[in-house]
């Protein structure tokens, strides 16, 4: 970038710094705050704020190792912190308009594990738009309004008290979401996956050698998948729950412990379970809800929490 | 001639030439004045903007793959010669950068995997009883053992090539990727193995679709590391 000179007739030195320095430098800084920022430093960090003016997306891509951490306040203002543990791995921060994209990047791809742990922590205004993705090292998203997409190979994802529609996909990692409310997708090779308190009305989860527990209330007219090919499914469900349950499983067991609360069908459907797989059909309450859980060759089991 | 006949023209014929008779109705009619100018405003219009540009191949290879993947679209058998023969034509050209090649493996692995796995799962569901009539019992079992062996074949061919781009690395990702690897080849033999003894589970069937779905993704992500560490 080259800048162009510009004629100056200066009347006096202190007059001319207020009326060409001082604008010349606000334009600077205000230049140098659209324009991507890199860091590169042993054990330092960087931070960076961005205002926007409507419900931000941010785009998080880490590729060295490290945790990912996501929580709101309430300005509209994006705030980055970045820290990095060698000069070996960068961050590349942008904005354009109300989206801000943060990149670290690996510097020297030779670099030993250790050197190549980049922490992210974000504070983003409460109605926020998430994309993020990370290799390994935890991603932690706590009181946040939007939809967003949570990618891990290796690390966990942990949310509490997030609302929107809500996928996560991990190949190793396990989910604990706490409070989680909205829609949520979750599938995963080895991952385990934890819904605590939800608030959901839309949930499917896909795990093939992780466990899945759900541990909450079944909103009246919500859909529940949750599949587990070798894992455990354990529901545990209130005494005011109202929902069809449909549970089966090809090799593996179903572990009925709610007998008292599981009538048959009320809604006149007569279910029955294919000749290879093991089966229950029931309802509880009035059935408001549907609730389909399977497993290949794990045990399915349905309890109730109070 | 009335407004209507004048539309029914315009659709049949375009906007010009006008017959005499929608002329001479165009002299009376006002409102069909009004709907030919606009009309012939919105085609001037349209002549002027840039002719179009074709997306590059790959877009739609991995447009195509990722709507496969959610299972907004499926792709009939049919398709399939007409779409590889587009593809292959520019792909000497896209292969010559090295980074792009390898994404490109990735995304191939994926959408061929995506594509097999509904070719397979496109096979119109065996009759038991007029296999009965018409085929030997033995043809009955054989069905479940190669209904995913396109699929199989495909992804077996890919693993080596994608396993090795990351063999040398210790990092944990690439173990917890070459664990995973693992289990889901476990959970598919599995699946494949309770198949072969009972060939019209359909819940079984569901998850070895799955787990191909999977594997495929997995050797996919292999690649794409791979890329990034090499």
């Amino acid at each position: 970038m080259s800048l162009r000179m510009i004629e100056i007739t200066p009347a006096r030195p202190g007059t001319w710094a207020k009326r060409n320095f001082l604008p010349v430098l606000s334009a600077g800084l205000f230049l140098w705050s659209a324009v991507p920022a890199r860091a590169a430093g042993t054990g330092q960090g960087i931070e960076r704020q961005f205002k926007i003016t409507g419900r931000p997306v941010v785009v998080i891509h880490n590729v060295a190792n490290g945790r990912i951490e996501v929580k709101s306040w309430k300005n509209s203002e994006v705030d980055v912190v970045g820290t990095q543990s060698s000069n070996k791995v960068g961050f590349d921060i942008e904005q354009v308009g109300d989206r801000i994209d943060v990149t670290a990047t690996i510097l020297e791809p030779g670099a030993q594990p250790l050197e190549l742990e980049a922490n992210l922590q974000l504070t983003v205004p409460e109605e926020t738009e998430l994309q993020l993705k990370t290799e390994t090292g935890l991603i932690y998203v706590e009181q946040v309004m939007g939809d967003m997409k949570l990618e891990s190979y290796a690390g966990d994802v942990h949310l509490k008290e997030v609302s929107g529609y809500i996928i996560v996909k991990t190949t190793g990692g396990s989910l604990v979401c706490t409070q989680c409310a909205g829609k949520l997708d979750f599938s995963s090779i080895g991952g385990n996956a934890q819904i605590l308190q939800p608030q959901l009305n839309n949930a499917n989860l896909m795990t093939t050698t992780g466990n899945i527990l759900f541990d909450g209330d079944f909103v009246r007219t919500g859909l529940y998948s949750m599949k587990s090919g070798k894992g455990l499914v354990e529901v545990r469900f209130s005494s005011t729950d109202s929902f069809d349950l449909k549970a089966q499983t090809a090799t593996g067991t179903v572990d009925n412990q709610a007998s008292a609360f599981l009538k048959p069908d009320s809604h006149g459907v007569k279910h029955m379970a294919s000749k290879f797989t093991h089966g229950l059909f029931g309802t509880v309450g009035m059935g408001l809800a549907k609730v389909e859980l399977s497993s290949y060759s794990g045990t399915i089991r349905i309890m109730r929490r109070d | 001639m009335q407004c209507k006949d004048v539309e029914l023209v315009l659709e049949q014929e375009g906007l010009e030439p006008l017959p005499e008779e929608a002329r001479a109705h165009l002299v009376e009619c006002r409102d069909c004045r009004n709907y030919i100018a606009d009309l012939t405003s919105l085609v001037d219009a349209a002549k002027k903007l840039p002719s179009e540009i074709t997306p590059p191949d790959r877009v739609w290879i991995s447009l195509r793959a990722q709507l496969e993947a959610e299972g907004i679209i499926r792709t009939p058998a049919d398709v399939v010669p007409v779409e590889s023969a587009s593809w292959w034509q520019s792909i000497s050209a896209f292969f010559r950068n090295r980074v792009l090649a390898t994404a490109m493996v990735g995304i191939l692995i994926a959408a061929a995997a995506v594509f097999q796995i509904r070719s397979d799962r496109a096979t119109p569901p065996l009759d038991p009883l007029k296999s009965v009539q018409t085929s030997p019992p033995l043809a009955i079992q054989e069905v479940p053992s190669g209904e995913f062996a396109g699929t199989a074949q495909a992804l077996n061919e890919q693993e080596p090539v994608a396993t090795g781009m990351i063999l040398a690395s210790t990092s944990p990702v690439d173990a917890s990727l070459r664990d995973n690897l693992k289990k889901v080849n476990e959970f598919i033999a599995d699946c494949e193995r309770h198949l072969k003894e009972q060939p019209q589970d359909e819940l079984t069937r569901e998850y070895l679709s799955a787990a191909y779905q999977q594997k495929a993704e997995l050797l996919s992500a292999m690649i794409e590391r791979g890329r990034s560490i090499n």
